[in-house]
């Protein structure tokens, strides 16, 4: 190989694209490495800008380089450009406004679009909104000033932070779920009933079992939203969480493998030489489940962004999958931590379920016993991050079982327990 | 040239006493000594852990400052980073209280302060030369040395052991 400098490409500027940059210039300090980010602002912390509509954050406070680890220094970050097409034979990528920028190893890394479900009409009203980009969450919080009613349409991790920020605020905030209970996704009914009971508390109405059907406007922007089951709800503002889907659309025609998402090797490699892809927009698998998944979240963005970059620079590291359930947080006071199997209804899981003082834990093993698939903590996660150790090297937990069960697992018995002796 | 010093834990020599813990929390209060700290708010907190892990064994757990910090890359505010000593630090005024870093944390050594609604671990005490809980180890469980100087003392002890055993 020459000895000229690697020209590396990355389409997107979020956490698996930011991540593989760092990464990128660990190993080649070389190399030009130039993000070609569709968003007009610098890449930011995106799971921050619910933040910005309660105000707790400035624009300025989620700007991503120079903190944590994006130290990194030369990397070109154009933004504003989109990609229209990749043309792997003359290794280039042809952006907005005609340019050809060619590239030597290639990441994909475009992220994801909200879903936003068909059946669901007058949604291009003004007012409605579903949170992406830290400019939407600008807007967002712009219209948040005037006031009124907000509803929410689907129980997730996005809506319920962003129907916080709205609390904040001192807006009045409906939840619509079309699940008989929220945080349906990472959590069983039963699991979510602690921070059910929080987020009543905490003044958030929610409707379960229903959907919206229409939302209706005038020339100012939403008024109301009527409901499946026959309700029609006075608003100002909707938003809509209803998940998100890969943004491939760019590919389509293409030689890039494209399964829902991009399809990957444990190497992060696509079908076509020299290029990658990470983040929302690859299809990768799931070590708990062991399923292809698209996988979503900052957390294993970052985690695969990083292996990318890693792999395209000539550092070969093999990826371990994404989490399809990683989540970490705290709504109405209550923090949570949810991961791997968490969903055992009709399967044959083994679960031990405990509650108490207020606190909850669901932990959940593989049929035969051996191995941690699952965890679910309620208030007290604490040391959390050893369960989910376990359930991704997905290691025999023979003795230790016990004190898994009793959320009492720490270092030590990794250290100096029946664990190394016997395993 | 020798790498920056490092907290070990020599488990063999762990008692349980507890001093590391105390002098740990007393290290992070605002003025420092542990009659005052008792009383201040917020509750100034231990970064180590002594557990017990059988009737006998107890292991002094605390940060290892990772090389590849699961908790520095998985933070969604940038509230954690490097710094040239090779320390991993939390900046209590950036961290929202999300708790991903405890989520990811396989040693399970990033705690949560509830009244102030951040997380916190090591930070191989900044003003001193010799961190607390070393400083505080009665038998020398817990050491400051580089890599290097660790290494040459593990290979001495076992080469002495090895002549003791000779009959020597």
């Amino acid at each position: 190989m020459s000895a000229s400098k690697r020209r590396y490409v990355i389409i997107g500027g979020g956490a698996a694209g930011m991540a593989a940059t760092t990464a990128i210039r660990e190993q080649d300090r070389l190399g030009s490495i130039v993000v070609i980010s569709e968003e007009q602002d610098m890449p930011y912390f995106r799971p921050m800008i619910p933040f910005l509509i309660s105000g707790k954050k400035a624009e300025a406070d989620m700007a991503l380089a120079g903190r944590g680890p994006y130290q990194a220094e030369g990397i070109h970050i154009r933004t504003g450009v989109r990609v229209i097409r990749v043309e792997p034979e003359a290794h280039q990528v042809y952006v907005t406004g005609g340019e050809k920028v060619p590239y030597d190893k290639l990441l994909i890394a475009s992220g994801s679009l909200p879903n936003i479900p068909a059946d669901i009409k007058g949604v291009e009203a003004e007012g409605v909104f579903a949170l992406r980009t830290l400019d939407d969450a600008r807007k967002a919080a712009l219209r948040a000033k005037k006031g009124g009613h907000v509803i929410m349409l689907g129980g997730g991790m996005l809506n319920l932070k962003t129907a916080f920020s709205l609390l904040e605020r001192g807006l009045d905030v409906s939840l619509v779920v079309h699940s008989p209970q929220v945080l349906s996704q990472l959590m069983e009914p039963e699991d979510a009933a602690l921070i059910r009971k929080a987020l009543d508390m905490a003044g958030l109405k929610i409707l379960t079992g229903c959907n919206a059907e229409r939302i209706i406007s005038d020339k100012d922007g939403v008024t109301s939203v009527a409901l499946t089951n026959g309700m029609e709800i006075p608003c100002r503002m909707v938003f809509i969480g209803k998940g998100v889907l890969p943004n491939v659309d760019f590919l389509s025609n293409g030689p890039v493998h494209i399964d829902h998402g991009v399809v990957v090797n444990q190497y992060t490699a696509t079908n076509v030489p020299d290029i990658h892809a990470a983040g929302d927009v690859a299809a990768t698998f799931d070590p708990a489940t062991g399923k292809m998944i698209v996988a979503g979240l900052w957390t294993n963005a970052v985690e695969m962004g990083r292996c990318a970059g890693n792999n395209m620079a000539g550092n070969v590291t093999r990826y371990g999958g994404a989490f399809g359930i990683q989540n970490a947080t705290q709504v109405a006071d209550v923090p949570f931590v949810s991961m791997g199997v968490v969903h055992t209804k009709g399967n044959d899981f083994e679960t031990h379920t405990a509650e108490s003082y207020g606190s909850y834990r669901r932990l959940v093993f593989s049929p035969d016993g051996t191995r941690l698939a699952g965890a679910v903590f309620v208030r007290d996660i604490s040391r959390a991050g050893l369960y989910r150790f376990l359930i991704r090297e997905a290691m025999d937990i023979g003795r230790i079982k016990a004190q898994i069960i009793d959320h009492k697992l720490h270092y030590g018995h990794f250290v100096c327990s029946p664990l190394a002796k016997g395993g | 040239m020798p790498g920056p010093r490092e907290i070990f834990v020599r488990i063999d020599r762990c008692m349980g006493c507890h001093s590391c813990e105390l002098a740990c929390a007393v290290e992070h209060s605002k003025n420092k000594s542990l009659y005052n700290a008792i009383s201040e708010h917020p509750q100034p907190k231990k970064r180590i852990y002594v557990e017990r892990a059988d009737t006998q064994a107890c292991v002094p757990v605390l940060c290892r400052h990772c090389e590849e910090a699961p908790c520095m890359h998985a933070c969604i505010c940038g509230a954690i980073s490097r710094n040239k000593e090779g320390v991993v630090l939390t900046d209590s005024g950036k961290c929202i209280g999300c708790w991903t870093c405890v989520m990811v944390c396989p040693y399970g050594v990033i705690g949560r302060h509830l009244e102030t609604h951040k997380s916190y671990r090591c930070d191989r005490c900044p003003d001193r030369d010799i961190p607390a809980c070393v400083d505080a180890c009665p038998t020398h469980a817990l050491i400051y040395h580089t890599v290097e100087d660790f290494s040459q003392g593990v290979r001495k002890d076992t080469a002495r052991q090895m002549t003791a055993g000779q009959g020597g």
